[in-house]
């Protein structure tokens, strides 16, 4: 049945709307959030001041859970990529109520998750000398390292992510400038850049989006390549793999788009923005899932029947530790939420719905942060010497760094759906709408 | 002095046919500007606005790639490490590097070419610029003279534009 067309200043008014104010929810959220987030900040200064020894990480475990959140972030931020790049470039039509969320989900993983090897540094106030500059020290960083890498990779992709966040914005701050009072409006005038809407300007919008959306797809794939790198160039139990890059890439764009399917329904939600974004946005993005979940079930059995079949006694033990030994729970825990449950809930048409794969988003990401737990701990917990072997539990000062950086990536979308359209009005054309 | 004349347009087709009478009648594309809410696609040899970008990104790409390989290759001769007899300078373990930073320069190029080609930021600011209304095409029409002005408002009203006037810069 076909239902009216929603006119466009209807569009306009209703994708405004949440931008007026601020609700006593909104704000008591908010500040909840950025309690969370000072907290974290506290613990992490605690952690400058008496040095790295207040966090968990000892011998032989060097890498803990700020290693864990850095993977974690930086795959949390390729759902901006995936859906935004790809979709632009293949002209899909449904992308547009979606992009601008998935592309700001990018722009905030990846600054936090750019925080965590600052963080990591035992004397963070010296993270400078990671960039090469002239210096009398005659220091210099070396660029055959994966870590160097990934100071390149992280600064390039934050930088064209920023950027791909930010071109498709100028028209709706323009127009945003002609109708805004008090503080907005010199922030959005200056946003504009004396945007006027002149065919010149949109052609010229239009050709930089598609340059940049295959640009920033060659990058978001290179970027968590070179994260895989940064273990699978070790010749570490488990971690030498030729299929670690593609296997990290398939494991953040799955976990991207659980994060993705979980701030839309949020938005929908408390946005009141049930007709932009329909179910058959989140149909789509389900189905996505499940494809992703399938792809993550391969590259995992690949990657663990190869080391079974080997059957080499060091990766033997890791192995082991895994599957049935003490990170057994934590193993068969993210088999079920990675793929048991997306597999039941999104595979089965009935079950389908926004609920369901809101549900199995959740899982998703609880599970992808255990997978990069299962990646990390176990095979520094048992290097090839075994009397090198340790046990790495995580002290209050990572734990709360943790659920901090979770706030601070709420806080900042929080912030910036309040600042501007979450839906690309100018992207949005007025359309029929659709059956719920 | 250039004088400028508006018109809007509710129907895609009927702004197609005011720019191709208006070319017939002299004018160049680069007299004629359309403004809009969203992008309005027209067919091609309707209006092309020629662009250089992707060559553009290229060569900002190639710029940046042999900047960094020599930057790199400079710096490991001028800061050697102990290298265990292995080259100072290897191009393989520095690749991912090298591609980091070359697409860093395209990417700062398509940023810096789409202010240059939009003309954003260059804009003349005593060339008047027409508010736009929602879902309606307004194109304007650059005129040497005042007779040129006539013709031009003729051609737009025959070809359907609605509110034709001459459009003064805003106080």
């Amino acid at each position: 049945m076909a239902l009216p067309t929603i006119p466009y200043h209807q569009v306009r008014d209703d994708l405004w709307r949440p931008l007026a104010g601020a609700s006593r929810r909104y704000t008591l959220t908010l500040s909840f959030l950025c309690a969370v987030a000072l907290w974290g900040l506290i613990a992490w200064g605690y952690q400058i001041y008496e040095g790295i020894g207040v966090a968990g990480i000892r011998r032989p475990v060097f890498w803990g859970f700020y290693l864990v959140d850095f993977v974690f972030w930086i795959g949390i931020s390729h759902a901006g990529t995936l859906i935004s790049a790809i979709l632009r470039l293949t002209d899909a039509d449904w992308r547009k109520p979606v992009t601008r969320a998935a592309e700001a989900i990018t722009a905030f993983a990846l600054m936090i998750g750019g925080m965590f090897p600052l963080i990591h540094l035992g004397r963070v106030w010296l993270f400078y000398w990671l960039f090469p500059y002239p210096n009398s020290r005659l220091l210099w960083p070396n660029f055959r390292s994966p870590l160097m890498w990934d100071v390149t990779a992280i600064s390039t992709y934050l930088t064209g992510s920023l950027i791909f966040l930010y071109l498709p914005l100028i028209p709706d701050v323009a127009q945003l400038a002609e109708h805004a009072k008090g503080w907005r409006l010199p922030l959005y005038r200056l946003m504009a850049l004396g945007w006027s809407g002149s065919d010149r300007e949109w052609h010229a919008l239009e050709r930089a989006m598609k340059l940049m959306a295959g640009i920033i797809l060659a990058v978001a794939v290179s970027v968590h390549s070179v994260v895989a790198w940064d273990f699978a160039m070790a010749i570490a139990p488990m971690w030498h793999s030729t299929i670690f890059a593609p296997y990290f890439v398939v494991g953040a764009i799955f976990s991207g788009l659980a994060g993705l399917i979980i701030a839309l329904n949020i938005i929908r939600k408390t946005m009141h923005l049930e007709r932009y974004l329909t179910p058959h946005h989140f149909g789509n993005l389900a189905k996505l899932l499940l494809l992703m979940s399938l792809l993550w079930l391969y590259f995992t059995f690949a990657e663990h029947l190869t080391v079974w079949y080997g059957n080499e006694p060091k990766e033997m033990n890791v192995f082991g530790a895994r599957v049935r030994g003490r990170f057994s729970t934590e193993f068969w825990g993210m088999v079920i939420v990675n793929f048991v449950i997306p597999f039941i809930l999104l595979g089965i048409k009935k079950l389908r719905s926004i609920t369901t794969a809101t549900i199995a988003s959740v899982g998703i990401l609880i599970g992808m942060w255990l997978e990069r737990y299962l990646i990390i701990i176990p095979t520094l917990s048992l290097p090839r010497l075994a009397a090198a072997s340790g046990r790495y539990s995580p002290s209050w000062v990572e734990i709360s760094i943790t659920v901090a950086t979770f706030a601070a990536m709420a806080a900042l979308y929080l912030i910036f759906s309040k600042l501007f359209p979450i839906v690309s009005v100018w992207e949005f054309e007025p359309h029929e709408q659709e059956e719920e | 002095m250039s004088l400028y004349l508006t018109g809007t347009f509710a129907d895609k087709a009927e702004a197609v046919q005011a720019i191709k009478q208006l070319k017939a009648n002299g004018y160049e594309p680069a007299d004629l500007t359309v403004f809009s809410d969203e992008p309005v696609e027209f067919p091609r040899g309707v209006l092309d606005r020629p662009s250089h970008m992707s060559l553009a990104v290229v060569s900002g790409a190639v710029l940046f790639f042999l900047l960094v390989v020599a930057f790199v290759y400079y710096t490991e001769y001028n800061y050697t490490l102990v290298t265990g007899g292995m080259p100072i300078f290897s191009f393989w373990p520095t690749g991912v590097v090298f591609y980091e930073v070359t697409m860093a320069g395209a990417i700062l190029t398509t940023t810096v070419w789409f202010i240059w080609e939009s003309g954003l930021l260059r804009r003349d600011k005593s060339i008047p610029v027409p508010t736009i209304e929602p879902e309606v095409i307004c194109l304007r029409v650059r005129c040497g003279a005042p007779a040129q002005l006539e013709t031009a408002a003729t051609v737009l009203e025959q070809a359907g534009a609605q509110n034709v006037g001459k459009l003064e810069k805003a106080a």
